[in-house]
């Protein structure tokens, strides 16, 4: 019955070319095999997916045959499936069998179990032939397959006889050897499977038994991929397998190996995870201990406390009690008294008069005694009402505290620790923070906000973001130029400066670029009012604190207003781009002090980015102003006209009492236009790029005049009243389509 | 007869910044006379339909005039337009009086639907403009009807601002060189509005752009005017631009009229501020 191991012994073996009496010797085990195995009956059917998991059960056991057993019991289950051609067989020899043992009742569960077999699908691992045989070798293998005929020697030797009987009439010369190790091998299961526990139990030596192969036979030499087991290469050619894919054996085998190896790893994995677990199982049973020790002190602290304010309470109430008792006593006491004294008075008075009563002579002199007396007041309303005043308790303290006991305190807020330097991209920061031990947290939720331009700077430790000089940053569609002076007293290494493209998408925006401290070395980082220009540029970060500012959109042109060119009569309104003019009076004597504002003209500059390309602003103005608009070199005359010198061009409108006139002056010269519709919204547009200046009427798309001139340098916005009046200036604006055209 | 009279004959046809300048002559039924006109079609009218600009020529001229003095050719490439030059009157009608003047009958249509004999019959320029020119411009070029603007000089001039301010909508802009602005008041105009309209003042009225601002619907028409400073007709008062920029600053018709200093009246003037008008028509037509 131990024929079983001979197949699954090394290949060679079964080379029909070695001699068969070189059977290996097996081992039997004359151990009680564990109860729970028997239970593997079933198991050694399944698949081998299914088997994947078994060595996650008996992890504990650490017992390492147990695997291979399993493993061996596939292979059977298998081979005993692949017998399945010579069931018919098989029951003859069941019956037999049965006979044998006279154990006829356990014959159907015997044919259910082959009929299980042959439906349940496996896979032959015939690599673990190999590993099978190592511990045979090793002779410390305890297997359940053999204990059936350990316990009974004789009935094994019978069943070897039968056994052999069986290969003669079965096989008469043709039947290969692993049809007949099949056979055999089914045997044995059947027999172990009929045998009883009690049998199992039963103490036994080990025996060795020896194979006896037919000479007849040959051992298997490939490997049929579709019934997975070995075959022999004849079977290939003429047997079942005829259609059937085969490889080398020893392909196979090492497909097998390999697979084996994989489950190996996949249990190391396995036990690691467990380990993890476990300790972790340990340190929340730890916290456990610990938070349920920590609340009970919290309880009874609370409960403490609850008593002393009631005792407290207690206290001051029945003192305040019996103070108000006392004073109520006195007061009824002394009421009290001076009736008894008012009653004597009476008396006495009462005697008196009848002593009177009988000595008329002293009448006059009682008139005016009685008459005093008379006018005593007789006080006989109660100084104190003797009920008592309901007095409520207020025990709204002790109603909070009672109620802190139920509520779990608050945790402190995690200690945020200071950010380090590096820590964070443009799109990521890492924050590190500790928790007070007191606390148990479960987690903390961390969100975080953008964080507008105005809102103070948070951080403490970290230093603060550079001070950006809005009113001084100017920008156009493809430039930006930034002042900004550092808001740290400590050094800061580097400014990072992130460019972002604006989506139109939720995504936000698209970082595009990013220039850590450009142009700029951290000394001069550091200076104030430094400038800064860069192309496409829209977000000033500073890398330390990841505060993001966006500080100037590129949509359209930014400019600024340099106060320091206007007219005196000329002032800026809060939102610095408004210009107004109260009143017009000759100033010009006293103007001389001035060296970059304007004199005669009441005008101002703007400031412009020294940019190439198109700028484009609008002027409000009311109908009837009159104002000069346009641009000019930043040393354009001061004490000149815009418009009347060559280094100025400009839109003036004037009202004549004819009608509105508009002149567009450069050099004290303009074209005769005559424009019907008097513009209330001017665009200015400023094309570098094609040597134009042009004006437009927006309300009606109207394009009013164009200068061309090549300008030689930058030049920057102007604007002037003539009157007093206000003038608002849009810029940063997109340049509507309507006059893109032109 | 219809396809007869849709016939067009090729007169010349020269390539021109990658266009063609072309002249057709074709049978007028409003004019019931052979008429020509220049067409200029861009580049890009091979591949698709282009907006449509008509050029109204002033006194004596043919549809020559523009085409070859103007140089409007690269703008109208560059924006993509076609441009058609029609003749300024009907000619070979044998009318009594026809040829006699240079200032009335042939190469002095003035762009009205004559009402008098003997001119009534041929004398329907008005009509010819602005609905026989376009449907044959419409059937036999790459023509978008829906997109066209009108433009002329002196008397065409006069021409595009009526034909824009009696038909608002029709035209996407208009623009005119020194037009005759008021012709009831000028002697041009009251010679040729006599002579086909006879002496009923409101029929010229009708045709006399000042007075049409007046009852202009809407301000949806931005015109553009230039006008030579130097223009001997504009010191003759024959194109009285002033009543034209008064009228239209009395009803908010935009204008932007522009005295160009040093200019006459000539073609030398026309093309130096073409490319103005072009572009200022192409903003509408390809807006």
């Amino acid at each position: 019955m131990e024929n079983e191991f001979v197949f699954s012994s090394d290949t060679a073996a079964l080379d029909p070319a070695t001699d068969p009496s070189a059977s290996t010797m097996f081992p039997e085990s004359n151990e009680n095999e564990p109860e729970g195995l028997t239970f593997y009956h079933m198991d050694l059917y399944e698949s081998k997916g299914r088997l994947e998991i078994f060595p996650e059960e008996p992890a504990g056991r650490g017992d390492g045959a147990l695997g291979e057993t399993t493993e061996e019991s596939t292979e059977l289950g298998e081979d005993f499936r692949s017998s399945n051609r010579s069931a018919y067989d098989l029951e003859k020899e069941v019956d037999e069998l049965t006979k044998l043992y006279g154990l006829d009742e356990d014959k159907e569960i015997d044919q259910e179990l082959l009929g299980g077999n042959i439906a349940t699908a496996g896979i032959l691992e015939s690599k673990e032939i190999p590993a099978v045989k190592e511990d045979v070798a090793a002779g410390s293998y305890g297997s359940i397959y053999n204990a059936p005929k350990s316990s009974s020697p004789v009935n094994g030797s019978q069943h070897k006889e039968h056994m052999e009987s069986t290969e003669e009439q079965e096989l008469p010369g043709k039947e290969d050897e692993s049809q007949h190790l099949h056979n055999a091998k089914s045997y044995d299961e059947l027999h172990n499977h009929a045998s009883s526990k009690e049998e199992l139990r039963s103490d036994d030596r080990q025996t060795e038994q020896s194979i006896q192969p037919n000479s007849e036979e040959e051992a298997a030499d490939i490997y049929c991929a579709t019934c997975k087991i070995p075959i022999r290469a004849f079977d290939k050619l003429f047997g079942d397998h005829k259609d059937h894919e085969v490889t080398q054996l020893a392909n196979a085998v090492e497909s097998a190996k390999e697979e084996i190896q994989k489950n190996m790893c996949k249990l190391e994995e396995q036990v690691t995870e467990m380990e993890n677990f476990a300790g972790h199982l340990e340190e929340i049973f730890i916290t456990v201990e610990e938070n349920f020790g920590r609340q009970e002190q919290k309880f009874e602290m609370h409960y403490n406390e609850v008593m002393q304010t009631l005792t407290q309470r207690y206290e001051e109430k029945v003192e305040g009690l019996g103070e108000e008792k006392k004073q109520k006593l006195e007061a009824l006491y002394g009421q009290l008294v001076s009736c008894g004294e008012n009653l004597d008075t009476c008396k006495e008075l009462m005697e008196t008069i009848q002593e009177l009563c009988k000595d008329k002579e002293k009448a006059d002199f009682i008139k005016v005694k009685l008459g005093e007396f008379l006018k005593k007041d007789m006080d006989l309303v109660l100084s104190t009402l003797p009920d008592f005043e309901d007095r409520v308790i207020d025990f709204s303290d002790v109603q909070q505290l009672m109620d802190s006991i139920n509520t779990i305190a608050a945790p402190s807020a995690p200690v945020i620790n200071p950010q380090a330097p590096n820590s964070a991209t443009g799109t990521s920061v890492r924050v590190c923070w500790g928790l007070f031990s007191d606390d148990t947290v479960e987690f903390y939720q961390l969100y975080y906000k953008q964080v507008s331009d105005d809102t103070p700077s948070e951080a403490q430790a970290a230093p603060s973001p550079p001070i950006i000089k809005r009113k001084e940053s100017r920008s156009c569609e493809n430039a930006a130029l930034v002042c900004w002076e550092s808001g740290n007293m400590n050094p800061v290494d580097s400014y990072t400066v992130e460019l972002s493209k604006l989506t139109n998408g939720e995504n936000g925006d698209i970082i595009t670029d990013s220039l850590i401290n450009p142009n700029l070395d951290p000394a001069t980082a550091l200076q104030p009012s430094v400038s800064l220009c860069i192309h496409y540029l829209m977000q000033f970060q500073c890398a330390e604190t990841n505060k993001l500012q966006t500080f100037c959109s590129l949509v359209g042109t930014y400019f600024y207003l340099n106060e320091d060119t206007a007219h005196p009569l000329l002032s800026v309104l809060e939102d610095g781009l408004t210009i107004a003019c109260s009143e017009i009076e000759n100033l010009e004597c006293d103007l001389s002090f001035r060296d970059n504002g304007f004199t005669r003209c009441i005008a101002i500059l703007g400031s412009m980015i020294p940019f190439q390309g198109k700028h484009y602003w609008e002027v409000e103005v009311d109908e009837n102003m009159e104002y000069r608009v346009g641009v000019a070199f930043e040393n354009t005359h001061r004490h000149g006209y815009l418009g009347a010198n060559s280094s100025s061009w400009c839109m003036r409108h004037i009202v004549t009492p004819a009608r509105h006139k508009y002149e567009f002056l450069h050099s004290g010269t303009t074209p005769d236009i005559r424009i019907t519709i008097p513009p209330k919204r001017i665009g200015i547009l400023l094309d570098y790029d094609n040597w134009k200046l042009s004006f437009f009427n927006l309300d009606i798309a109207q394009h009013l005049y164009t200068f061309n001139s090549h300008f030689q340098h930058y030049v920057h916005p102007c604007f002037a009243l003539e009157k007093p009046g206000v003038l608002r200036i849009r810029n940063g604006i997109a340049m509507p389509t309507s006059i893109t055209l032109l | 007869l219809r396809t007869e009279i849709m016939a067009l004959k090729q007169i010349s046809s020269n390539k021109c910044f990658e266009g063609f300048q072309k002249v057709f002559e074709h049978d007028s039924i409003e004019l019931k006379c052979k008429m020509r006109f220049g067409i200029y079609l861009p580049p890009k009218a091979e591949i698709g339909k282009c907006p449509v600009l008509y050029w109204l020529s002033g006194l004596t001229c043919t549809e020559q005039n523009f085409i070859t003095k103007s140089g409007f050719h690269q703008a109208a490439a560059e924006h993509g337009l076609i441009v058609v030059a029609p003749d300024t009157s009907p000619r070979g009608c044998n009318i009594e009086g026809e040829e006699e003047s240079w200032d009335f009958g042939t190469g002095a249509g003035f762009y009205v639907d004559a009402t008098e004999e003997p001119w009534k019959t041929n004398y329907r320029m008005y009509s010819y403009i602005k609905d026989e020119l376009p449907k044959l411009i419409k059937a036999n070029f790459p023509a978008d009807s829906e997109r066209m603007s009108i433009f002329g000089h002196s008397m065409g001039g006069h021409g595009a601002l009526i034909l824009a301010l009696k038909n608002p909508g029709k035209y996407k802009s208009v623009s005119a060189f020194a037009p005759i602005c008021n012709p009831v008041q000028c002697p041009w105009g009251k010679k040729a509005f006599g002579g086909y309209l006879g002496s009923d003042l409101t029929k010229w009225e009708a045709y006399d752009a000042t007075n049409l601002v007046k009852s202009y619907p809407d301000s949806h028409l931005d015109i553009l005017i230039d006008q030579g400073k130097d223009d001997q007709f504009l010191s003759a008062g024959q194109l009285l631009p002033d009543n034209f920029i008064a009228a239209c600053t009395e009803r908010k018709i935009p204008v932007v009229f522009r005295l160009q200093q040093g200019y006459d009246h000539s073609y030398f003037f026309i093309t130096t501020f073409i490319n103005d008008h072009i572009r200022h028509h192409a903003k509408y037509l390809n807006a």
